[in-house]
């Protein structure tokens, strides 16, 4: 049986200061076994200026067993799938405490995208590149980070606004969108392939 | 039940130090574990393993005990958070009707000079009660371990609900007066500086932790063996002592000072003597690594199944279960609590009485090579010192290797004796 009491508290908790730490917390739906964790990308990495959601799934025991998170944004990174979004990370698994938090399990993931742990991988793909064409994956991640990680950014109507001086009819700008959930990449897309 | 003024909660404003790092609530029923890290009753027990050692949910420091509750911490939030602590009381009460499992009971609480005799007089004769008396500890509190729903306990319920009426629960009285008899070392009597809580959950200042060189440290109040070396200082209650405190608590910090160096000189040494001397104690080399200690104690642990009197969780060795405790939680005691015929009540308010029987236990694993070693040795004993026959324990087999070691050293210091 999840802790609800102690999750209502710990959203409280985190959404106090998010100004501070950008770290946000919310359910998903009207479970609260099942919540979505915002995270900024950290400043100085290929990561910034993104925001990153991941998806977190409470067990039965929580908090006596680790959340399970992934991301639901996609991430190049060598220790996050760039398929699935799993997180290689040892706090989630066998290091979890019970006295760890959502929030501070969450800031553990913003360490972990300044400090890669290449020679742990959850993909290793991603980290062979690390390894041998830092640049190259500099650049891959910052384009990642600028198509996947900056579309919430941006509010409904400047996406609306953006694709409408594209040239499509706003109606249709406004269908599509609401379609593909927000996202404006995938909006235009699809918009381009109609 | 007397009608509690509810919006007190909110005027209850509570200190950082005393809010779980689990539940994140108030402590209740708080246990000091080790290494001074303070959880609640339910959140230590359940983030203990119960298949080999834990870990301290802050600073990972493992331990194998499931310590008693401090009952001195227990009965200070009481005092200063008594809204908030009835709160937290009734919602556990509730989990723990829903679970089946209970937690030990300290309905009495007295601190009138008179009562605590009358009611250790009139706890005594009760079946299925337990009286501590802690009169020769701190001030004059007596302690009844109160077994739940049983109509036999009508005398010291009587007492319990008359001791509800007195003027420290009374909202208009100084019922939020921390004193200083309340925090008292259970050695020297006098104001606790950083205060060390042993396995028992009694409180000592950790300068006044002593014990005779190499043998396990014991309590000195209840006589319960303190398993893993010298406890650490509880910072959080030696932070709020000094708060509280501070004329009294900066004197005895000058007067615990001289003491101090000579006693940091003495643990360290004491320490490394005694990490060796239990077989059940999991001593700091193995830290961390399941792997070997479950090849040191895998195959005589019985998993999940922990002792009622020392907290050992899991037992190791041998087990005997009790065959009339009718909990579903059960009663069980260690070889070593077993042997000493210990007479502490249950960890989870289980009503056992010292006419109850035992069943001998071992682990399945156990089990079948002991038939096998029996076979073996020819029913000779297990514990012969020398020349330890062919052993296929695996927890045996390491002794053996540690004694051969031992007997090789011993034999160099003759041999350098000899060249002397």
């Amino acid at each position: 049986m999840v802790d609800f009491a102690r999750v209502q508290k710990e959203l409280q908790e985190c959404n106090r200061d998010v100004e501070v730490s950008g770290i946000k917390v919310s359910p998903k739906a009207d479970k609260l076994t099942h919540l979505i964790g915002t995270i900024p990308g950290p400043l100085g990495t290929p990561y910034e200026g993104g925001t990153f959601e991941i998806d977190i799934q409470l067990p039965d025991g929580y908090p006596f067993e680790p959340p399970r998170m992934q991301f639901s944004t996609k991430v190049w990174h060598p220790n996050i799938s760039s398929q699935s979004g799993a997180i290689c990370l040892d706090i989630l698994k066998d290091q979890w405490s019970p006295a760890l938090t959502l929030k501070t399990a969450l800031l553990s993931v913003q360490a972990l995208l300044s400090a890669p742990q290449p020679d742990d991988p959850q993909d290793a793909v991603v980290a062979q590149q690390y390894l041998r064409e830092y640049q190259t994956f500099v650049s891959t991640a910052r384009y990642w980070t600028e198509a996947f990680a900056k579309t919430s950014s941006l509010g409904v109507e400047e996406k609306v606004q953006k694709l409408v001086e594209m040239g499509f009819p706003e109606a249709l700008v406004r269908s599509t969108l609401e379609v593909v959930g927000g996202d404006e990449n995938l909006a235009l897309e699809k918009l381009c392939t109609v | 039940m007397e009608d509690r003024p509810t919006d007190g909660a909110d005027s209850e404003e509570i200190s950082e130090g005393f809010l779980c790092c689990v539940c994140l609530e108030l402590l209740y029923k708080p246990i000091v574990l080790h290494c001074g890290h303070i959880s609640c009753f339910w959140c230590v027990h359940r983030s203990m393993s119960g298949r080999y050692e834990s870990h301290c949910p802050i600073c990972r420091h493992s331990y194998s005990h499931f310590p008693a509750i401090c009952q001195m911490l227990h009965f200070l939030l009481l005092k200063m958070y008594p809204v908030a602590y009835k709160i937290r009381e009734n919602e556990i009460l509730e989990q723990e009707k829903k679970s089946g499992y209970f937690s030990p009971q300290f309905d009495a609480h007295v601190c009138g000079l008179h009562s605590s005799q009358e009611l250790s007089q009139l706890g005594n004769p009760a079946h299925y009660s337990t009286t501590i008396s802690q009169s020769n500890t701190c001030s004059d509190e007596t302690i009844v371990l109160q077994k739940n729903c049983n109509g036999k306990l009508e005398v010291t319920r009587s007492v319990a609900v008359e001791e509800k009426n007195l003027p420290q629960y009374n909202p208009n009285g100084n019922c939020k007066q921390v004193s200083i008899a309340n925090v008292l070392c259970a050695a020297c009597k006098q104001l606790l500086f950083q205060p060390a809580v042993l396995n028992c959950g009694h409180v000592y200042c950790a300068t006044c932790i002593v014990s005779p060189a190499n043998e396990v440290l014991r309590c000195q109040v209840c006589q319960a063996l303190h398993p893993t070396g010298f406890p650490k200082v509880c910072l959080e209650f030696d932070h709020f002592l000094e708060d509280k405190f501070p004329k009294q608590y900066s004197v005895r910090k000058d007067a615990v000072k001289i003491q101090q160096v000579h006693f940091q000189h003495e643990s360290s040494t004491i320490r490394s003597t005694k990490a060796s001397e239990r077989g059940v104690n999991l001593s700091s080399e193995f830290i961390g690594e399941i792997l070997s200690w479950w090849s040191h104690h895998g195959s005589k642990a019985h998993f999940g199944v922990g002792c009622d009197s020392c907290g050992m969780l899991p037992i190791i060795g041998d087990r005997y279960k009790c065959k009339d405790c009718v909990e579903a939680i059960g009663f069980d005691l260690c070889g070593d609590c077993y042997n000493t015929c210990s007479k502490l009540p249950g960890r989870f308010n289980q009503q056992h009485t010292p006419e109850h029987k035992f069943q001998l236990l071992r682990s399945s694993h156990d089990v079948m090579l002991s038939q096998v070693t029996v076979q073996l040795e020819g029913g000779s004993s297990e514990n012969s010192e020398n020349s330890s026959p062919p052993s296929i324990f695996p927890g045996d087999s390491q002794e053996n290797a540690e004694n051969d070691l031992a007997a090789s050293i011993s034999s160099n210091d003759t041999l350098e004796y000899e060249h002397d």
